[in-house]
């Protein structure tokens, strides 16, 4: 029986194949970085996947989980936490790549990679 | 003490302050940006001077109050101070650098730049995984807007695209990191890097295997921040295109940050991943070096030697194992050399007005970043006095003591091609013609001036801590304070006086030196001691000639002699081999700084270079593992070691006496030096060469090299050396030039003489040393004069001289009879005694043809005189006059001591022969009065002075006699009848003076030798020049690249791995 948080991890691995594939071959830059996103999207899911704990409930500790059986009853805290700053930093560096898309937009009047080529060798 | 954790809390604090700020107050927002970096390196600096000076432990900051796994930690140590001040310092010098940029752009950009330096910092610093991840981004992040610094004066677009395809590899990257991360946490059940690292060995089974792959992914994502090859495209684009300030920021601090995170790393993964590391490092290492080779711009050339050093001290750190507690030493050194040369070249490239390398001269009216320049080069390129020369050898010994023998190849390889493209563009810079537009405003640049000039600070000042724990570590005295060696650096200082004075403090300064150490030598070092010392002021009286200041020219000759001095006192490997690099550095820049010598420099540089690594591999074969020996061992070494020491040590110093097959460089050098140059690099320099091989054979001797007695081999290079040599300079039109290969001959002569290995064999070696070193010198100096009046080197186009020139000529005639071995002059003296020592030896080929060398020798002198001196004066030279007192002076004293040499030659030679008795108790001459007594006969100077006088009196008088009623004839006597010749120089007598014979032996001067040298570097360009092309600028085939690099490092390594 497969469970639920295989079932992600496999969804978020399919995601981040998805992801680079479209990378590696779409060459509009705008489409390159929706490519991106879905990869960084099935790399989030992967970190909770990893981190579930079949169960069990979140890590806040309030009224419905009392401190001391905390231990047996939450789920491990820390890839939740890396998970949010994951998708912050995600969001931090796809915002930073539309950015550049404008900007490259603006100067070149394109957006296909494979223009944007004068440096090399 | 400050706790480290603020040199990241001021630098965020600052950033957001740097927001509260209005957009106009862009004066105090840069004033804050500057004092928040000082701050930061002040930290820095402050925890560095604690770890250096009481040796605690590294300090442990717990940042939310509590231990991990529950809160993040960061540590500082040595390394850590180091790195971080290294960090902050650049960060700091950049921003000074970037002064018109970042007010331009106001506080945002200085925030950015906070931040970035403050992730870099933090990278060095966290023991946390995940922290190290979001340090990463940060990083990512930041400089993907700082390489669009360079838009707001270029304004093209390029480094637009090139950030774009740093973003793309740096998704690829952060991907790989994360899930490793998650599935390394979920194997262990930490995030601490040392938890980790305790935890990882424990693990078994299936999970050591899910935590082997999930480390491979940290490990290579963090790998590929390193721009390893051919993951690096994205690299070199943003190299290319990115500000300098922000380029030197990106090499020098990034690749430092990044190569600490890798460290880490292996902390975890242990020995097992070492092979790994070693072997993506050393292709990188080689890989980025040959693909620098065709480069042209002078940004992305700096690029390929930044990712190669970079490489190289990844290699280091997989040599982890072997290198133990000296890898901090040896990686540092290394790393340091390369942060402080590489920033201080791109702030520099930051005052140059265009990107080509000949650019680059624009240096030229600058002395002081001329110095700057080469101090750099030198510090890449593993030199002395720099650390990273102390790295080198230390590096180099311990591979070589544990046997990996292709990895020290592959260093000394890479070590190579780095060398020849940083010296091929210092060449452009003192010779190429300098682009109109100057440099650009130095006066309005002054923040990449200063920190240019504060790198070069750092540079020196690290060499004198590199000396330091050297000299603790070992045990020996800091060689950068050798007295011989700073007396050199000292003319850097007095560089402003005027020739004559620093000329004085030269000659007085080697004088001196041999006064205090002259009782040290014994007869044979003796020898060296006055030819490189005395020999060395005699010649340097010709250099009264000059006038004005004449900058770098004594520092550089200074240099030379230091390294000279040095080596006849050194008594282990490591002094003699820092002297021989010293004399080959200072020999090269002198060598430059002749009018077309650009070509010739580099080959000379490249050969030496080539032939110094592969002294220091025999030396740290000698050794085994040891960190350097006594000279005098290299006698106990035993099969089957000995004989490939002896191979790699005897091909070195054949490089720098120019033996057949590798004297390609000489004949331009030496030509084409300058006139008071020539005397010392052929006259003095080659007799380096000749007393290393003497140093060799004293302790080695006789070698079996798989049934090859190696001492056969060298009777015969000597021989053919000889024979080509001389052949080759009969042919030449070019005076100078025909001296540089009559010296290839001569050295022919000497190393034949020492393969003998028996008494008159050696006594004839020194006798050549002796008299090579006086009659090239003259030789040099009176054609030097010569072509110093005509302005021609042509022989063809000279002529009649004699009257004119009268001291030149007696100079050259003296000179002559002496090179040719016939009576009365010292020549003749070594002519017997070699005689004499061939007919003791057995190898009767090789003698033959050492035979036939001497009458060719006779060819070519013949010419000297008979072209230059005799025959029709030119028109053009009605007027010249004499060669200048200074040039003559010198010429007139060799001419003394060749004759008193002549008379009494036992004055230096007896004292020699008596101390060759230790070595070589038969065959010994017996010195009776005058006369000298060898087991085949006798030779009485004397007489034989007075015979060959009393004839040449007797026929001059009756040739005076006889030709009293003589009638002269005019030159114009002759016309062509009535046509111009196509090429006039082709009527002369003088050109092509030998056709006969180049018809008859010219098949033995085909530049074979040549041909097969310029095939290898061709060979190197052009497979650098189409492995590039694989760098299409396609930001998915960079991503493409990275993906790839990623597969094939996994299905090798993990095949390694056990």
């Amino acid at each position: 029986m497969i469970s639920l948080a295989q079932m992600a991890m496999a969804a978020g691995f399919v995601l981040i194949l998805i992801g680079f594939y479209g990378a590696l071959t779409q060459r509009n830059l705008l489409r390159m970085i929706v490519a991106f996103s879905l990869a960084n999207t099935g790399v989030h899911i992967v970190l909770v996947a990893v981190g579930h704990m079949r169960g069990r409930t979140a890590p806040i500790l309030d009224a419905a989980v009392p401190v001391a059986d905390a231990l047996t009853r939450v789920i491990d805290p820390v890839p939740q936490a890396l998970v949010l700053t994951a998708i912050v930093i995600g969001l931090g560096v796809t915002a930073l790549m539309l950015a550049y898309a404008l900007k490259l937009h603006a100067r070149k009047h394109t957006l296909d990679i494979a223009k944007m080529t004068e440096l090399k060798w | 003490m400050v706790s480290a954790l603020h040199i990241i809390t001021a630098a965020l604090a600052a950033a957001f302050l740097l927001g509260l700020l209005k957009e106009q107050q862009r004066g105090l927002a840069y004033g804050i940006t500057l004092l928040t970096l000082a701050l930061m390196s002040w930290i820095s600096a402050g925890w560095l001077w604690t770890f250096a000076s009481t040796g605690t432990a590294a300090v442990e900051i717990f940042t939310a109050g509590t231990e991990p796994p529950f809160a993040i930690n960061l540590r500082i140590g040595l390394a850590e101070a180091a790195l971080t001040l290294l960090i902050n310092l650049v960060g700091l010098l950049s921003a000074l650098a970037l002064k018109d940029t970042l007010l331009a752009l106001g506080r945002r950009a200085m925030a950015v730049w906070l931040v970035a330096v403050m992730a870099l910092s933090g990278i060095v610093l966290t023991r946390d995984l995940f922290n190290l991840f979001v340090f990463f981004e940060l990083t990512v992040i930041a400089s993907a807007g700082l390489v669009l610094l360079s838009e707001h004066a270029k304004n093209d677009g390029q480094a637009l695209a090139a950030g774009f395809k740093y973003l793309i590899v740096s998704q690829f990257i952060s991907a790989f990191l994360l899930i490793g991360i998650i599935f390394a946490y979920h194997a262990t059940g930490t995030l601490n890097i040392d938890d980790m690292a305790a935890a990882a060995p424990l693990l078994g089974g299936g999970a050591a295997q899910a935590f082997a792959l999930a480390f491979f992914l940290i490990f290579i994502a963090v790998v590929a921040e390193l721009k390893p090859f051919p993951a690096n495209g994205w690299a070199l684009d943003i190299y290319e295109s990115a500000h300098p300030a922000f380029s030197a920021l990106f090499s020098a601090a990034t690749g430092a940050a990044a190569l600490f995170a890798v460290d880490k790393l292996l902390l975890i993964g242990g020995d097992a991943w070492l092979p790994m590391a070693t072997g993506i490092g050393i292709v990188t290492f080689v890989a980025a070096n040959l693909l620098a080779l065709p480069q042209t711009n002078d940004r992305r050339l700096l690029g390929y030697s930044s990712i190669a050093q970079t490489g190289l001290i990844l290699a280091v750190l997989g040599q982890r194992d072997i290198l133990g507690e000296h890898t901090l030493y040896i990686a540092g050194g290394l790393l340091l050399s390369h942060a402080i040369a590489k920033a201080g070249l791109y702030w520099l490239s930051g005052l140059i007005a265009e990107r080509g390398l000949e650019a680059w001269a624009a240096l030229r009216g600058q002395p002081l970043l001329i110095f700057a320049f080469v101090s750099f080069i030198s510090m890449l390129s593993g030199l002395p006095p720099f650390p990273g020369f102390y790295a080198k050898w230390e590096l180099i010994h311990l591979l070589a003591g544990e046997g990996r023998i292709v990895l020290l190849g592959l260093i000394l390889f890479g070590a190579l091609l780095e060398a020849g493209y940083l010296f091929r563009w210092f060449g452009y810079i003192m010779k190429r013609e300098a682009p109109t537009e100057v440099v650009d405003n130095v006066a309005h640049k002054f923040g990449a001036v200063f920190a240019t000039l504060a790198a070069l600070a750092a540079a020196w000042a690290l060499s004198l801590v590199w000396g330091e724990l050297a000299g603790l570590q070992f045990d020996r005295f800091n060689m950068l304070l050798a007295l011989p060696l700073l007396f050199a650096l000292a003319f850097l200082l007095l560089d402003w006086l005027p020739v004559w004075v620093k000329n004085s403090l030269a000659i007085a300064g080697l004088l001196a030196w041999f006064y205090l150490t002259y009782t040290e030598y014994d007869p044979l070092r003796m020898i060296f001691a006055v030819i490189f010392l005395i020999g060395g002021s005699l010649t340097l009286l010709a250099s009264y000639h000059e006038h004005g200041r004449r900058i770098g020219f004594y520092p550089s000759a200074m240099l030379m002699f230091a390294g000279l001095a040095m080596l006849i006192r050194a008594t282990d490997s490591f002094d003699f081999f820092v002297a021989w690099e010293l004399l080959t550095v200072g020999s090269y820049f002198l060598i430059l700084r002749g009018k077309h010598s650009e070509p010739h420099a580099l080959s000379y540089i490249l050969f030496s270079l080539g032939g110094a690594f592969l002294i220091l591999a025999g030396f740290a074969l000698a050794t085994q593992g040891a960190p350097y020996f006594d000279l005098a061992a290299l006698a106990d070494l035993v099969q089957p070691l000995a004989p490939w020491v002896f191979l790699l040590l005897a091909i070195g110093f054949m490089t720098k006496t120019a033996a057949i097959g590798l004297h390609i460089w000489l004949p331009g050098a030496h030509a084409e030096a300058e006139t008071d140059v020539s005397p010392m690099v052929s006259g003095i320099l080659l007799k380096a060469g000749l007393y290393g091989l003497i140093v060799l054979l004293l302790t080695m001797g006789r070698q079996d090299f798989y049934g090859v007695e190696l001492i056969n081999a060298m009777l015969w290079i000597g021989a053919l050396t000889a024979l080509i040599g001389n052949l080759l300079a009969i042919f030449q039109e070019d005076a100078k030039r025909l001296l540089a290969y009559s010296s290839i001959g001569q050295m022919g002569y000497a190393m034949f003489g020492l393969a003998l290995m028996n008494h008159l064999g050696w006594l004839m070696a020194l006798m050549f040393v002796i008299n090579h070193y006086v009659y090239k010198s003259m030789l040099f100096l009176s054609v030097g004069g010569v072509a110093k009046r005509t302005g021609t080197r042509q022989m063809y186009r000279m002529g009649g001289l004699i009257t004119l020139m009268p001291l030149s000529f007696i100079a050259t005639l003296i000179g002559i009879i002496a090179v040719s071995g016939v009576p009365p002059l010292s020549g003749f003296g070594g002519r017997w005694i070699f005689y004499n020592a061939i007919l003791t030896a057995e190898a009767r080929l090789p003698m033959i043809l050492i035979f036939l060398a001497g009458p060719i020798a006779f060819l070519y002198l013949f010419r000297l005189i008979y072209t230059i001196f005799l025959g029709q004066l030119k028109d053009e030279f009605r007027r010249v006059k004499e060669a200048p007192f200074w040039i003559v002076l010198p010429q007139m004293i060799y001419v003394a001591i060749l004759l008193v040499v002549a008379v009494v030659p036992g004055l230096v030679l007896r004292h020699v022969d008596a101390y060759l008795n230790h070595f070589f108790p038969n065959g010994g001459l017996i010195w009776e009065g005058t006369t000298i007594t060898s087991q085949f006969g006798y030779w009485n100077p004397v007489a034989i002075m007075i015979i060959v006088g009393v004839i040449f009196m007797t026929l001059f008088a009756w040739l005076l006699f006889v030709n009293r009623r003589a009638q002269k004839v005019k030159q114009f006597n002759i016309v062509f009848s009535a046509e111009r010749p196509f090429r006039p120089e082709t009527t002369h007598f003088a050109w092509n003076f030998f056709a006969p014979y180049r018809k008859a032996l010219g098949f033995l001067t085909l530049p074979l030798v040549t041909l097969f040298w310029s095939t290898m570097t061709d060979l190197l360009h052009t497979a650098g020049d189409l492995a590039r092309r694989f760098y299409t600028g396609n930001g998915q085939t960079y991503a493409f690249h990275l993906l790839a690099f990623v597969v094939i490092v996994y299905l090798f390594g993990m095949g390694v791995r056990p």
